[in-house]
């Protein structure tokens, strides 16, 4: 599904990776385990384009990713970075407005879809009428993993998705995503992902 | 009716007047007596070289000189704007040319021809006096609006690869940027366009009176120059963001690193 062959990348003088090799199969949920620093984050901006690794081939569903591709893939994969940088807006506008963007066009936004899962995530419906800058980190952040959800697509990157919640909203999370069939990729520093069986724990250094 | 002359001398007794001021900076030590040297300096050698070549102009009075000259103007500007907002002049100069002189060109010609209406539409006294004051005005709101869309990009750049990833094309995503880019360009022309006359008599009108024009007229001159500056600054920061946009991100949507200098 994804695929990373021999890539290097550096910023400035510091070398994040070096011949780096990864292949993620189809329906795999992999947990990515490297100490800070060690371009966790950067893998997940180089396989949606916002980065370009020095050298190396990405490839995501035997595809190469390049300029031609590089929307496809970016649209094929849900991502939820560390700080969810919405715009500081209405959550109900930003909503529609990210369903009327241009690859979103085949895609409604269910209104029904949205309160199941502001319930399941224990927020109240109140929340669309608020401004993102209004929200908690927490709230951000299941506000970002609920977006990822409605656009329902093949991959999931999830960047600390858990760091601001409590216990059981953890809980919760990963059993969300344990018991679907995307394919995805986490970064935390959270043990509680480590706890179930289902992820594969890649490390490096 | 005509204005009455200045000699040197007339203005030599103004000049005078600047030395209380260098004396108060020496006494009260601040550092400004260069500055304001070398500033009036600049003025009065700009401005003599402007009256002696606009004075062959309007002399000799050719469509094409007057052409070439305005051309000249605009190049001029494209490269204070781009300087001033500290982007490479190589990538900007033509996208910001093109969006200065396309509707200032059209404002010029327009104007002449259907607020002014004068035979020669290409005469040096309207075409070059009034395309100098849409010029100038102009350029404060490109810079102003390259500024801000440039520097917010930049700022918010992960708000941006967020929208992008979230399905937005590159327009898009880039949208509430440009959005903020026109408000913050054209919001201080329509305050000073709303007050213009209550705090201060405008640098035209004022010119005009002093040149001869009874009131009433000079005040109609004004009203349509600031209704024609307004439109220029609007389509040219438009059209300044649009075209340099197509310059400054790469095939994967991504600001270029070296569109700042």
């Amino acid at each position: 599904m994804v695929e990373f062959s021999n890539i290097s990348l550096a910023f400035d003088d510091k070398k994040i990776f070096e011949n780096f090799n990864l292949n993620i199969l189809k329906g795999e949920k992999v947990l990515l385990s490297a100490p800070s620093g060690s371009g966790k984050s950067s893998l997940f901006k180089l396989l949606l384009g916002f980065l370009k690794p020095d050298q190396g081939i990405i490839q995501f569903k035997g595809k190469k990713l390049n300029k031609n591709t590089v929307r496809e893939i970016r649209n094929s994969i849900s991502y939820v970075s560390q700080d969810i940088e919405f715009r500081d807006e209405k959550v109900v506008s930003l909503m529609k407005e990210i369903f009327l963007y241009h690859h979103n066009k085949n895609k409604d936004l269910n209104h029904k879809r949205i309160e199941d899962l502001l319930t399941y995530f224990h927020l109240n419906k109140n929340i669309l009428e608020k401004k993102i800058g209004e929200l908690s980190g927490g709230e951000r952040q299941r506000l970002g993993l609920i977006t990822a959800i409605l656009l329902d697509r093949e991959v999931w990157l999830l960047d600390e998705v858990t760091s601001a919640l409590d216990h059981e909203l953890k809980q919760k999370v990963v059993d969300y995503i344990t018991q679907n069939d995307k394919t995805v990729l986490v970064i935390s520093h959270d043990d509680i992902w480590k706890e179930t069986s289902v992820f594969k724990i890649v490390r490096w250094s | 009716m005509q204005t009455e002359n200045i000699s040197i001398l007339s203005i030599l007794m103004l000049l005078i007047m600047l030395i209380p001021i260098l004396l108060s900076n020496l006494f009260l030590k601040i550092k400004m007596n260069r500055y304001i040297i070398y500033a009036m300096l600049r003025m009065i050698i700009q401005l003599s070289f402007v009256g002696l070549y606009l004075q062959y102009l309007f002399e000799f009075n050719n469509t094409v000189l007057n052409i070439f000259y305005i051309i000249i103007m605009v190049i001029a500007a494209s490269f204070s704007v781009i300087n001033s907002c500290k982007l490479k002049i190589k990538k900007f100069i033509l996208p910001v040319f093109s969006a200065i002189i396309i509707p200032h060109f059209l404002m010029v010609v327009y104007f002449n021809l259907f607020v002014a209406r004068i035979d020669n539409i290409f005469d040096a006294k309207y075409l070059i006096t009034i395309g100098g004051m849409i010029l100038g005005n102009c350029l404060n709101g490109n810079i102003v609006g390259l500024n801000s869309f440039y520097n917010n990009i930049k700022q918010n750049e992960k708000e941006y690869f967020y929208s992008l990833s979230l399905g937005a094309s590159r327009f898009q995503a880039l949208g509430p940027y440009f959005k903020q880019a026109v408000l913050a360009s054209i919001t201080p022309t329509l305050a000073s366009t709303a007050t213009v006359g209550l705090v201060a008599l405008p640098g035209m009108m004022t010119g005009q009176i002093l040149g001869g024009s009874i009131p009433l007229v000079a005040i109609k001159y004004q009203i349509a120059i600031m209704i024609a500056i307004f439109i220029v600054k609007y389509f040219s920061v438009i059209l300044a963001l649009v075209f340099s946009s197509y310059k400054s991100f790469d095939e994967y949507d991504i600001l270029n690193k070296d569109v700042y200098r």
